[in-house]
Formats: structure tokens, C-alpha cells, sequence
């Protein structure tokens, strides 16, 4: 599904221009010649955009060392795939490092360009792509991370990720979108998924379980805006069509003259919910004409609803030992800090699943890293590995549920050093404070928002503030996000503390309103 | 707000770090689709303007060809360059700029060893971006030479940054000897980049005999581990009917051992090859040695017949015969040397007995054997009509130019005089030693 974009090439921006010219997927056979010619011969267009179709990310921070960004759907990810990850990752040697997204996935850094090409093909041979995972590309598809496991499934998420991923790479999926596309589809209680652009939330109709389709919710610099309900019903073998439906509405409709008002949700604005709903079953209608109902569903299953959802609670951690729907199997929910990971950490990673589980990982939005199917009796030998020192099961509350973006060892409008403040935040804090129960923090370094922190309880954004009459690294804070059943996104709270004074402030706001009790400080001697 | 609408904003109007409208503003600009950076950098190289990193990386979108080398030279000629500034501005290949590091840079770094570390690691790593082969030698002799740590690694990710452009002979040579280097992040980072050169492992297998520091030795396992190693097929003359000798089946099953992958022989004599489904299941191509030291009628005709057949099943990567191959042409040397050594005054060259040869090709190629070894070739007739003739005698050493025993060695051992004929070359530890870690190292 290749649609040329609605207006003439002269009012195109430079990124619709770059993207008219040639399709990013268009560079995988001469992969291995650019990494040959150097990404400095690159023109900007390619090495900027176009890359970021094959999952590839120049980083203007790092030049010369690539990011890649897979495609995990669902967060599921096996012990052999996880090996070869940090295979490419060692590779890079002190540049290398790897970060667990809140998308559920992985991006590895420090790769070089010529690394790309032997990597996608090993990639391809585990059963990975990085296919379209970056830029104005349908990005990985989340479910539940519990999924196939969970006590408390409503439905089992993974085929239905994987299918809607199958359609959205496959001939017909989109190929130029006007913005990028987050898809998301829930399958237990905990499923808050509002932050997607095109959410499908477990719902009945007519004692049927099937989705209510939520559409519209994103973050930016510009707006925040939670997914709202397009009132349709959906059975489960639907989504992959209907997603196809919406994106190429999306790809013909969209805004391409203003890239800051191109989210989905301004589309919806635009056209209105009533009318973009019958325009989506529009184009629904023409694609299974156009494929056929195998390939693009029966927009006839399609029914009328009010939005109603069986999500109905803040998502859990998952850390722990927990017990599997399977009698005598657990998982183990590990804290990965800032979802940070190195080479030595992801290959004992994949050598502890295998060992003690089924070979199988789960990733979560959380950034933390499960490993399932654990039988009873491996338990104990598997809690008393050295690597659960470093990845904790049973973290502090204030680390369980910490979320941070890259910040600005790799990202050049990072206003702070995102994942090293947030961690020696968090430690200073719990020498100060002990917490009844987790609160989650949400950081990240620039309005742009990666690190969501309009869903955290606190929230943190990178700022400059004023100190002692210098300009100084500081954060705003935002409090009151809530992903339950009264979903809310957090306001600000205060502009800018420097970054010397936020165990201070932090403190403070979590004695007075997260009922936190201070510890006695160490004796001097 | 900027009114972008209209004239496009400038520097003045800019907010200073730490202002929140600096990072919309920047934003802004950076979507602009054509911006003039010549305000921008005269503001620079007036002092008007911070060259903070925030600010370049939006202006490097709309750099023009010169401006890059602009900013360089503005920055050297400041009291307290910023170390961070040359990756952020010089990044893009451009030969004047190549030209500026290269004047920068001299070629004996003992030379430079007053300035700044910081500033001189900037340059280094940039020239490698430049990928420009004239850097090569200084870059090579940054990475050697007595200086701080910090300076030979810049240089090291100088040579990373530019990996396809360097000479690659000398490469893997510097490369090897930087893989035994007494820092071990160094050390580490050579290994890692010997691993991104094609056929890493004729590199990685020889240094994993070497004694490496502990982490760096680890590493080297790490990479060989998991560098695919492909099927290999040994093909070898063989005895009648297609008999293996039992030196090549030990050394087949060594191989095998020491690769991790199948290792099959096919003996010419033989009247059909061996089970192809070992050799094809993992689905990786398919190494084809011919095991022939001497380029006759097997290795112009049956080798190429061999390897077609083998193509219509797989991918083929043909490797020379075992005769070409310098490494196996030194061993040859040293054992002719020994033999030497241990004959008796006034003896001549020892003596590299072999099957008759026709044709101009196999003369030079015994030309060449017989310069590269020391020794003397010698056709010795075994077949049929010529095994009638008296009994050979010979007035050096001499060795059987033959892997496992054959007609030849049945008839030597028949004919000459106990002692004077060394045993078949695979017999040979020495030789036979050389030869398992060249074939272990092939890909």
C-alpha cells in the first residue's frame, strides 16, 4: 500500500519530499554497499530518514555508531535471539549498549554502519526484523506481557500482535504514513494502552470477547492526549484487517504539510469521531474488496459500542516470582535499572532462560525482563544467580516501575542526562525514604516526551532552571498520572528544580503525598 | 513563537540555554526547509553565538559544503577548544577537511605530545570518519606509538570509523599485533574489528593459540563462537576403489572436532561422492579444498567437475590447492631444512620426490616450489611399465611429495634402501600440524 502523498511536490516538506523520492525498504539490497562507502557519502535524507525504515538510526550524538531498533511483538523475545543481540552488541565493545523500550523492545547502540548488514541477515535467521521501526512507520505492536501466562488473561494477545504485524509488513501494509503509528492491542485487566495511537481494549458485545477500538492517544511537545473510544466493537480475528483499514486512511488523509499536528488524534479532530469512524469503515469496506476478507477481515463483524472495557486497573510490575496459569510454572519478573542492559547482561539473560526456563523472554513497557515457564523446582537455583544481584527481582518501590528515555548520551535535544540522573535519584531516595507501595516515575528529557511522563505518578521532564545565578541541568515535575480505571495524565507541578536540589524536592512530595516515611539518616562517627 | 511564516529567524533572536523557548525555537528551525547558515556561523566566529551542541546539531542539517572546515579552523584558533565541537561539525567527507586534519595531525605523534590529549583524540577519530586512504600510515602509527592510552584509542576508533578503506593486509597485520597489546580495551576493540573483516576467522583462529590477557581472550572465544563455520570438503586422491588412507580419515575426524562443523573427504578414485546431507544441512556454503599438492590433471579437470557438482546443491567457495598455499610452502621449507640439517657433508639439496608432471604450468609451479623450498623436485615414475627399472637410489634426503601413502611411497618403500625416503607428509608432525590450523582457520 503505497500511497502517493495528496499534495504536490513543492509544498512538501523536506521529509515528505524524502520519502516521495524513495522508500527507505528500497535500501536493503545495497545495504552492505553503503556500509562499504561509508555513511559520511550518505546524503541526509537517506542517512536521517530513509535508514529508519530498515531500523536504522544515525545518531548525531554518537556519529558513526548506529542505533538499530527491532521489532519484538507482544515483548516476546527467545534466549537464542537474545544471544544474538548480544553477540552485535559486544561487538561494539565500550560503544555498545542496548535499552529495553517502553514499546516492549530492544534497540541495540554503538553498531557501525557496515555491522548492518551481516546483522540484519543473522537477524532474519533468528527469526528478527527491524523492518520499519523508526520514523513515520507503524511502530512495534504491544500486548500483554503476560500473555499465555497470565492467571488474570482475558485473552491471549500474542497471535493477535502477531498477525496485525504480519498485515502491517506484508504487501498491503503502509509504506509512507504521514507521522509514525502506535498500535497496541490488551489482554488483561492491566492492559492500559490510552497513550496509543490505535488501541484495542479487551470489551464485550453481546456476550462476546472481543475489542472496543480506541483511537487517537499520543504524547509530543506540542499536545497529550489519551485515546479516545471510535465506538466499534471488534472480534478478535478482525484487527489485523481493520488495523490495515485505519493506516491506509490514515496514509491518504493524514497531515503531511504540518508534521507537529500529523498524529492521528488531529486527523480525528479534523474530520470528527463520527465521521472519521465511517470514513475508516469506508476504506475497511474497499481493502476487503480490494484483498478479500481472508487478507482484510469482514467489516460487516464490525459493531456499534459504547467504549466500555474490561481494563480496569494500573498495569502491575510483573516483577517477582509469580505464579503462570500453568500448575508448577512461574515466571520471574526481573528490574532491569532504566532498562539499560549491556552485552554480559543480555547473553546471561538468554543462558538463564534457558537454563531455568523455556527459552522464552518477555519484555515490558515497564522495561523490566521476564523469564517465563520457569518450573517450581528451578525457583531457587534461578533466584540465587549472581546476574539477579544486578537485575533484581524484588526491587525498591520507587525502581520498580522507573521509566526513562535515552536522554543526552545519545540524543542530542535531551536537556539532562535522563537514565544516570534517574538512577542516582532513585538510590539517594531510597537511603532517605521507605514507600508502602510502588510509585511510579516516569523520566524523560525533553518536551518531546519518549519517556511518557505524563503517565507517571511523578513525572519528570528535562528543563534549565536558575541556580545561584547560573543556568543549571534541571527537571519539571509533573504529578498525578493515572493508568486505571480513571485514567489521567499528569499535570505540572513545578517548572524547573535543578538537578542538585531533586532528592531534596522528591523527598518532600513523596512523604506528603505517597505516604512515604523517612528513615533514620546513618550515624556519624 | 518564531514567526517562521516570514523571514527566517536569526541568531540574535535565539534564547540562551536554560530559556524554555530555546528548545521549541530550535525545533522550529530545524524544520525549516532551507535555512542560511552564514548568519549563524559569522554569529560563531564572532563570539556573538555559543557553538553549543543543541544549536549545531540543527544548523548541521543545513551546513554548506565549506562550512565544516570553517567552524574547524575557527575552533583550533580558539585558547580552550571544546573537544566535543569537531564530532559535532566535521563529520561529513569532504577533502579539504581530510586535507586540514591531515596538516593537523603530524605523522610522529612524540611530536604533539604538547597539546591537549582531548583535542588531539577529536581529530583522530575524525580523520577516520573521512575515510580517506592517505590517513592510513598516521593513523596506524598513532595506534602504535609510545603515547596515552586515551591517543591510541582514538586513533584505533579513527581506524574503526574508516574500517573498509584501509589497505587490508596491513590492517589485519596492525590488528593482530593490537590484539596482544598490554591495554586490554585496546586489545579488545582489535579483536572486535578483525571479527568485522571478511574471513575473520584465518585471523581469530591463530590468535586464540596466542596467550591473550584473560578478558581479551575470552572476547576472542566470544567472536569465534559465533562466526558461522561452514561444511567443509576435503577432496583427496584416495587409494583404489576409492580407499581412504588412514591419515587423511584421522585428520578429517580431528578437523571435525577442532571446527565444530562436518568435515567430509572425497577421494577422486572413488566412484561417487560422499553423503551430501551433512555437509548441507545447516544450510551454510560449502568450503572445497582440494587437498592435491601439485596442480596436475586433478586439479585442472576433476576439481572444477567436483565443485560443479557441488553447486548445483549449495553454494561453493573454492579454495586454491593445498600446493599454493604459502603457509603449507614454509612448512615444506622448514622440513626440507631439518632434513637438511641432519644430512651427511656433501649431500645435496634434499630431495621433493613426486609424480611426473606434463605441461608448462606444473614446471613453473615445480620452478617455484623448488625456490620458495630449498629443495630439488624429482619425478619419480611408480606406474606399471616404469616400476620394473632397477632399484632407485638417491644422493640426498628426500621426501615423498605425497599427503597420506600411495603407489609412490608403496613403491619407494619397495625400492629404496631403508631410511633414505622419509614417511608420506601427513606423517610428518610438523607438517601435519600446519596443516590442521590452516584448515581449522578457513571459514
Amino acid at each position: 500500500m503505497s500511497t502517493a502523498p495528496a499534495s504536490s511536490p513543492s509544498t512538501l516538506s523536506k521529509v515528505e519530499q524524502a520519502k516521495a523520492e524513495l522508500c527507505g525498504l528500497e535500501l536493503a539490497p545495497r545495504l552492505e554497499d553503503l556500509g562499504r562507502q561509508g555513511w559520511e557519502a550518505l546524503d541526509e535524507a537517506t542517512l536521517t530518514i530513509r535508514l529508519k525504515w530498515l531500523g536504522i538510526f544515525f545518531r548525531p550524538v554518537t556519529p558513526g555508531r548506529f542505533m538499530l531498533r527491532l521489532r519484538l511483538p507482544n515483548g516476546v523475545i527467545t534466549a537464542e535471539q537474545l544471544a544474538v543481540l548480544a553477540e552485535a552488541v559486544d561487538r561494539c565493545g565500550e560503544h555498545g549498549s542496548a535499552d529495553i523500550t517502553t514499546r516492549q523492545n530492544i534497540q541495540l547502540r554503538g553498531l557501525l554502519l557496515e555491522d548492518m548488514a551481516p546483522l540484519l541477515a543473522e537477524l532474519e535467521r533468528v527469526g528478527l526484523t527491524s523492518r520499519q521501526s523508526g520514523h513515520d512507520n507503524p511502530r512495534n505492536i504491544t500486548g500483554n506481557p503476560l500473555a499465555g501466562i497470565d492467571p488474570e488473561e482475558l485473552i491471549d494477545t500474542r497471535p493477535l500482535v502477531a498477525s496485525i504485524q504480519t498485515a502491517l509488513l506484508g504487501p498491503a501494509g503502509p509504506r509512507n504514513l504521514p507521522r509514525k503509528f502506535n498500535v497496541a492491542v490488551g489482554g488483561a485487566p492491566d492492559s492500559f494502552l490510552l497513550h496509543n495511537d490505535l488501541a484495542f481494549l479487551p470489551a464485550h458485545h453481546n456476550g462476546e470477547l472481543g475489542f472496543t477500538v480506541m483511537v487517537g492517544g499520543f504524547f509530543s511537545a506540542q499536545r497529550n492526549a489519551l485515546a479516545i473510544p471510535l465506538g466499534l466493537w471488534l472480534p478478535a480475528a478482525q484487527l489485523p484487517g481493520f488495523t490495515l483499514a485505519v493506516l491506509r486512511h490514515f496514509e491518504r488523509a493524514g497531515n503531511r504539510q504540518q508534521r507537529n499536528k500529523s498524529r492521528l488524534m488531529y486527523l480525528v479532530d479534523q474530520l470528527g469521531l463520527e465521521d472519521y469512524r465511517q470514513a475508516v469503515l469506508a476504506t475497511w469496506a474497499e481493502l476487503a474488496a480490494e484483498l478479500g476478507c481472508e487478507q482484510a477481515g469482514d467489516p460487516a463483524t464490525a459493531a456499534a459500542h459504547d467504549g466500555s472495557h474490561l481494563v480496569n486497573r494500573a498495569p502491575r510490575d510483573g516483577l517477582g516470582v509469580q505464579p503462570q496459569m500453568q500448575a508448577g510454572q512461574s515466571w520471574v519478573g526481573l528490574h532491569v535499572p532504566m532498562g539499560r542492559l549491556d552485552a554480559e547482561g543480555m547473553a546471561e539473560l538468554a543462558r538463564l532462560a534457558r537454563t531455568y526456563g523455556s527459552g522464552e523472554l518477555r519484555l515490558t513497557e515497564a522495561q523490566n525482563a521476564l523469564i517465563v515457564n520457569v518450573p517450581t523446582e528451578h525457583l531457587e537455583a534461578l533466584l540465587a544467580e549472581p546476574l539477579l544481584q544486578r537485575f533484581r527481582p524484588d526491587p525498591s518501590p520507587l525502581q520498580a516501575e522507573a521509566v526513562s528515555c535515552t536522554g543526552n548520551a545519545y540524543c542530542s535535544f535531551a536537556l539532562m542526562p535522563t537514565k544516570g540522573t534517574a538512577q542516582a535519584v532513585l538510590e539517594e531516595l531510597e537511603r532517605r525514604v521507605e514507600l508502602p507501595h510502588a510509585v511510579r516515575m516516569h523520566w524523560t528529557g525533553c518536551p518531546n516526551a519518549c519517556g511518557q511522563p505524563y503517565m507517571g505518578q511523578i513525572g519528570l521532564m528535562g528543563a534549565k532552571a536558575r541556580k545561584d545565578g547560573e543556568m543549571v541541568e534541571a527537571a519539571k515535575i509533573y504529578l498525578g498520572g493515572a493508568m486505571d480505571a480513571e485514567p489521567k495524565l499528569a499535570e505540572l507541578h513545578h517548572k524547573g528544580v535543578p538537578l542538585s536540589d531533586l532528592a531534596d524536592v522528591l523527598e518532600q512530595l513523596l512523604v506528603e503525598r505517597f505516604g512515604a516515611r523517612r528513615l533514620p539518616s546513618p550515624s556519624v562517627f | 513563537m518564531i514567526p517562521l511564516a516570514e523571514a527566517p529567524p536569526g541568531p540574535a533572536e535565539l534564547p540562551s540555554g536554560g530559556d524554555p523557548g530555546r528548545w521549541p525555537f530550535l525545533q522550529r528551525l530545524r524544520r525549516l526547509p532551507h535555512l542560511d547558515p552564514e548568519p549563524w556561523l559569522r554569529a560563531i566566529e564572532s563570539g556573538a553565538l555559543q557553538p553549543e551542541a543543541d544549536l549545531l546539531a540543527v544548523l548541521a542539517e543545513h551546513w554548506s559544503a565549506d562550512a565544516p572546515l570553517r567552524l574547524l579552523r575557527w575552533w583550533a584558533a580558539q585558547p580552550a577548544p571544546d573537544p566535543q565541537l569537531p564530532l559535532l561539525v566535521g563529520i561529513r567527507r569532504n577533502p579539504a577537511l581530510a586535507d586540514w586534519l591531515l596538516a593537523q595531525l603530524p605523522a610522529d605523534p612524540l611530536q604533539q605530545l604538547g597539546r591537549p590529549p582531548e583535542l588531539l583524540a577529536a581529530q583522530l577519530s575524525l580523520l577516520g570518519h573521512q575515510r580517506d586512504a592517505r590517513a592510513w600510515p598516521l593513523l596506524r602509527t598513532w595506534v602504535q606509538a609510545p603515547i596515552p592510552a586515551s591517543l591510541r584509542r582514538a586513533a584505533l576508533e579513527g581506524l574503526a570509523l574508516g574500517l573498509p578503506v584501509w589497505p587490508r593486509a596491513a590492517l589485519r597485520r596492525c590488528l593482530r599485533m593490537l590484539a596482544a597489546d598490554l591495554d586490554p580495551q585496546l586489545a579488545a576493540t582489535a579483536v572486535d574489528l578483525l571479527t568485522r573483516l571478511p574471513g575473520c576467522r584465518r585471523q581469530l583462529v591463530p590468535l586464540s593459540r596466542r596467550a591473550l590477557e584473560p578478558a581479551v581472550a575470552g572476547r576472542l572465544q566470544r567472536r569465534l563462537a559465533a562466526t558461522p563455520v561452514q561444511p567443509l570438503l576435503l577432496v583427496v586422491h584416495g587409494r583404489s576403489g576409492g580407499e581412504l588412507p588412514s591419515e587423511l580419515l584421522s585428520l578429517a575426524v580431528e578437523l571435525e572436532q577442532r571446527r565444530g562443523a562436518p568435515v567430509r573427504l572425497q577421494a577422486l578414485s572413488a566412484s561417487a561422492p560422499p553423503d551430501g546431507e551433512p555437509l548441507l544441512a545447516a544450510g551454510l556454503p560449502l568450503t572445497l579444498v582440494p587437498l592435491l599438492v601439485l596442480p596436475g590433471g586433478h586439479v585442472r579437470q576433476d576439481v572444477p567437475a567436483i565443485a560443479a557438482h557441488w553447486r548445483r546443491r549449495t553454494r561453493v567457495q573454492r579454495q586454491p590447492f593445498l600446493g599454493a598455499w604459502p603457509c603449507w610452502q614454509q612448512a615444506l621449507r622448514s622440513e626440507l631444512q631439518t632434513l637438511a640439517g641432519a644430512a651427511e657433508p656433501g649431500q645435496g639439496p634434499p630431495l621433493l620426490l613426486h609424480h611426473p608432471l606434463a605441461g608448462a604450468l606444473a614446471q613453473r609451479y615445480l620452478a617455484l616450489l623448488e625456490q620458495v623450498t630449498g629443495g630439488r623436485t624429482l619425478a619419480t615414475p611408480y606406474s606399471a611399465p616404469d616400476c620394473d627399472g632397477p632399484t632407485l637410489s638417491f644422493t640426498a634426503p628426500a621426501l615423498p611429495l605425497v599427503l597420506a601413502a600411495n603407489r609412490l611411497t608403496d613403491r619407494l618403500a619397495g625400492t629404496v634402501p631403508g631410511g633414505t625416503v622419509g614417511v608420506p607428509l601427513l606423517q610428518r608432525p610438523a607438517l601435519r600440524a600446519v596443516l590442521l590450523d590452516a584448515l581449522e582457520a578457513l571459514p
